[in-house]
């Protein structure tokens, strides 16, 4: 986990059009770390990230939802890119995770409706390189998560560093493939 | 016989021949069936052969079990012609029953290697016996259609003196004193033959590749369609009859064996195969863009892998709506010594693979006829001149521009019927662990 967290963080920071902040990141684990401007150190990254929504102004308000159902929901999604997410290393459990994830996005555009939030970087940084590894056939079978992810890196100024990913828009495999 | 039921004064036959089902009743009457005849035909083992005498009804209900729907037999004579031992190494509704089935699906199948070593029975099958004919409709629609056009039929050699198609795979076989080879290919005797004069030639025969090669689309013995013809302005003449043959087949196979493919797909549904007419022929760089488009990694002069092609396959399936389509101009680098470069681009050669469902089923090319050229491209390819000297003397002597391909039977059925293992077309099959039966 967390090859690219440093990465991520500096990429949100972008994102919201914010200046640099040191990070590094602590530990086996690799937690990532941020030191504030009045030198406080934020540990972990549901932690750092909402921080930084809430330091733009403009920006982040947006991203952090605007009641409070909408702000439970967003740190679920928080969580569960660090305790579901990250952990899914094993091959079953990648795809129970996908499997998840592509019922619960059938009828939403985004994880939380109509808008971006916080929660889609976060899931997106931490599918990405999930992604990356699928052939077609199994970005055909998580139909909705291909959807939410092509939409989610084509909005301006997330992608940034990370390679794109290629979906194709045509089912290419019917029932009688493998 | 297929299946015999009896319950008292009664018994129920199914009697089946090749394709086709029917019931038989053996009912007791005054006239003539007799308690005795139908405890004799109750104990008629399965798959013996039987001679019977009766008349034939129509039904109430349809009989929902047997391809014959409206009619049944009511037997007034029965002969046992042949008994078959009582003890079947497999049972025939196992075999026929699909993969798949949700509502059977705790019943048995056979596998594979069951089937085939107990290949007579097997074959039986209903879905077999449809099966094998498409197999000869195959070989019956290349024939005419060549034929048609003029082509003539000729047979080569399958014991040879030399490896044609380079070493590695050939079967060695020990020829009096010396040793002699079993043929790769037909690819040398076709050219000679077009040396000969005889313009357009086709062959149906064994091909023989020592392929340690353990997968489902892969045999080391299989019947070989090959074609090859002269040609007057340009290599697409050939291209053109080759597409205009597989439309025919698969035309021929869609009109005229009906029956027979609704058989196999009762045990192996697939989606049905689709073409386009004129065949679709897209060129290399073409395919590369669209795989690049996906997203694969492919330099310009690279070869296509399997998977590559897999993906091209379903890409072209996608944007034409075609399981077949012909791939032209290959580059050069990947092809072998005796290929014509294009004249307009020496980077790309004057060849072609052609495609079923996402997998290679035909390579062909524009041959090199001039001796000299040939032996510059055989020098560049750093071939031993000497090891293939007769084959190009055969072009000493004036020979006609000229180009062709070969095809493989089972694989081209196995991919038409939408089939995983090529076992299943192949009537006796060979691999590198199968010489029986």
């Amino acid at each position: 986990m967390a090859v690219g967290v440093e990465e991520e963080v500096k990429s949100l920071v972008n994102f919201l059009g914010l200046p640099a902040y040191k990070v590094t990141t602590h530990g086996d684990l690799k937690v990532p770390q941020l030191q504030t401007s009045n030198g406080r150190t934020l540990m972990g990254l549901a932690t750092i990230s909402k921080f930084l929504a809430k330091s733009s102004a403009s920006n982040g308000a947006k991203l952090l939802g605007t009641s409070p159902e909408e702000h439970a929901e967003i740190a679920q999604w928080l969580e569960y890119r660090v305790t579901v997410v990250d952990r899914s290393v094993e091959k079953k459990d990648v795809q129970a995770m996908l499997k998840e994830l592509n019922s619960y996005l059938l009828d939403k555009v985004y994880f939380l409706g109509f808008h971006l939030s916080l929660a889609d970087l976060v899931i997106y940084h931490g599918l990405h390189p999930v992604m990356c590894q699928l052939n077609f056939y199994e970005k055909q079978q998580y139909q909705n998560v291909s959807r939410w992810f092509d939409q989610v890196q084509h909005y301006p100024g997330v992608q940034q560093h990370l390679p794109k990913v290629v979906f194709v828009r045509n089912s290419l495999y019917t029932s009688f493939d493998h | 016989m297929h299946t015999s039921r009896a319950k008292g004064k009664q018994c129920f036959l199914v009697l089946r021949q090749q394709q086709f089902n029917v019931q038989a009743l053996v009912f007791v009457n005054d006239k003539t069936v007799s308690k005795q005849m139908v405890k004799f035909a109750a104990n008629i083992t399965k798959e013996s052969i039987i001679d019977v005498e009766g008349v034939v009804q129509k039904v109430a209900q349809p009989v929902e079990s047997c391809t014959q729907r409206d009619v049944e037999l009511h037997v007034e004579r029965v002969f046992v012609v042949s008994a078959s031992a009582p003890q079947l190494p497999l049972q025939l509704d196992d075999a026929a029953r699909p993969e798949h089935d949700e509502e059977d699906a705790s019943r048995p199948r056979v596998n594979q290697d069951t089937r085939l070593d107990n290949r007579i029975i097997d074959l039986r099958t209903t879905t077999n016996q449809a099966v094998y004919r498409v197999v000869a409709g195959v070989c019956d629609l290349f024939r005419a259609t060549l034929t048609g056009k003029g082509f003539v039929e000729i047979h080569t050699p399958k014991i040879i003196s030399a490896a044609s198609e380079g070493g590695a795979n050939v079967f060695t076989v020990s020829y009096f004193k010396n040793n002699a080879y079993l043929a790769q290919s037909p690819q040398l005797y076709k050219q000679m033959a077009i040396a000969a004069d005889f313009e357009k030639v086709f062959t149906v025969g064994a091909v023989f590749r020592a392929e340690d090669s353990n997968t489902h689309r892969h045999l080391t013995e299989f019947v070989g369609l090959d074609l090859e013809m002269a040609f007057n302005y340009h290599y697409h003449e050939v291209l053109d009859v080759i597409g205009d043959m597989f439309v025919c087949i698969f035309k021929g196979l869609r009109d005229r064996y009906k029956t027979e493919i609704n058989t196999i797909q009762k045990q192996f549904p697939s989606e049905p195969f689709r073409f386009l007419e004129p065949s679709l022929r897209l060129e290399f760089p073409e395919a590369v863009a669209m795989l690049r488009e996906a997203g694969v990694e492919i330099g310009d002069e690279d070869d296509l892998s399997t998977p590559d092609e897999k993906l091209l396959g379903k890409l072209v399936k996608a944007k034409y709506d075609t399981d077949f389509f012909i791939l032209d101009k290959f580059p050069l680098a990947v092809r072998p010594f005796y290929t014509m470069p294009d004249p307009n681009n020496p980077k790309y050669a004057n060849s072609y693979d052609m495609y079923m469902r996402g997998e290679e089923i035909l390579s062909g090319a524009q041959r090199i006829h001039d001796p000299e050229f040939l032996t510059e491209r055989a020098k560049a390819h750093e071939i031993d001149i000497e090891k293939i000297k007769s084959y190009i003397d055969s072009f000493r002597y004036g020979c006609p521009p000229h180009g062709g391909g070969g095809i493989g039977m089972e694989r081209v059925v196995m991919l038409y019927l939408g089939l995983n293992n090529i076992r299943k077309t192949s009537m006796f099959p060979r691999d590198p662990k199968r010489l029986t039966p």
